[in-house]
């Protein structure tokens, strides 16, 4: 199956963004990583055994764009994420300070981190999207909830 | 007492994409949907004819390629005899507004994705007929055509781009007019003017 084009972006526009976001940590790249994944998208001949296939798809596809982004050498002028953060609105001083900690986690838990509290997957589907042993997200889930935690204290829960 | 998960959730929905920004891929897409139809005009009428899918009444066909229908002329309804002559050639009959007898002849094809152009169906004629018309008078007054709905639009441009949405029962129509310069389509969101012609 494929959906159109225009429904997955209404549908994964935001989640690919902040996926993208959680990466490279600045909007003009993550905007650049999301629209080149939605054109691989659109081109690809790929079947899609199910939405959540496409779900899955798109997402590591997003990620792996906004991490060649960060490898690029000369990076074009973006905006620091502090000037960043400037521009949101955030529901309570609480959300931002979150935003603000998982910004500061090292990249390979905060990916993991985001994979698991914003998109929802489990640790085994985390593996498959970024291709990584269960072992290895087990760690660095566990890893980055207790940077959280170190952190964050009260603010953030004990994950049971 | 709020979850991680929620909380966390909270955090990140705070941030949003570029208003501006501009995705690249819609354009491809209307561009893959537009190339579809090239109209090929073999009449002087300059109107663009506008048919209300939803009160398409076909006659007794003749082989097939002979119908009746209800056009929305310039927001208004009057009959038309159309012939198809099944290589994407139409010829059609009617009676304007004004009693004038008009006849008109048009066409298209349909681009595959290999490039061959193969004849349009009845089908994509009459759905490239359902488009959106832009008309400019002569007293300097700018009209929207589609379906049943006719709208002045004179006042309605900023930095000469006029956005619009359009509603016919469950259809929506999302339309980017510049002036005089061409209008763009779509059925998701508006297209930037950057983005076409």
């Amino acid at each position: 199956m494929k959906l159109p084009v225009e429904e997955v972006i209404k549908k994964y526009q935001r989640n690919l963004y902040a996926s993208a976001f959680n990466v490279c940590k600045n909007q003009q790249d993550s905007e650049d990583a999301v629209q080149e994944t939605l054109i691989q998208y659109f081109t690809e001949s790929k079947n899609f055994e199910s939405e959540e296939h496409i779900r899955a798809w798109l997402l590591r596809v997003v990620i792996n764009k906004a991490k060649n982004k960060n490898r690029i050498f000369f990076r074009q002028n973006t905006v620091a994420l502090d000037d960043y953060i400037e521009t949101l609105t955030f529901v309570s001083e609480q959300s931002q300070e979150i935003f603000e900690e998982v910004m500061k986690l090292p990249d390979k838990y905060r990916i993991v981190i985001h994979l698991f509290y914003y998109e929802g997957y489990s640790v085994n589907e985390i593996a498959d999207i970024l291709r990584e042993t269960k072992s290895n997200v087990k760690t660095k889930l566990s890893r980055g909830r207790a940077m959280l935690k170190n952190t964050l204290a009260e603010v953030w829960n004990d994950d049971k | 007492m709020m979850t991680n998960k929620e909380k966390y959730t909270q955090a990140f929905n705070a941030i949003y994409t570029s208003p501006t920004l501009n995705l690249e891929v819609v354009k491809m897409e209307n561009i893959k949907k537009k190339r579809r139809l090239k109209p090929v005009l073999t009449a002087a009428a300059a109107c663009v004819l506008i048919v209300s899918s939803a009160s398409v009444a076909y006659a007794k066909d003749v082989a097939g390629i002979r119908r009746t229908i209800q056009l929305w002329l310039r927001g208004d309804q009057t009959d038309a005899v159309i012939q198809f002559d099944g290589k994407g050639h139409y010829n059609m009959n009617y009676t304007d507004d004004k009693g004038n007898e008009i006849s008109q002849g048009g066409g298209g094809v349909a681009i595959l994705d290999d490039g061959t152009e193969v004849a349009a169906t009845e089908d994509e004629l009459a759905e490239m007929l359902n488009s959106p018309e832009v008309e400019y008078r002569s007293d300097g007054s700018v009209w929207v055509y589609w379906f049943s709905n006719k709208l002045e639009i004179t006042d309605k441009f900023e930095d000469d781009v006029c956005f619009l949405k359009l509603e016919n029962g469950k259809d929506i129509l999302y339309m980017t007019i510049k002036y005089k310069g061409g209008y763009a389509t779509s059925t998701s969101e508006y297209i930037q003017p950057w983005q076409f012609n």
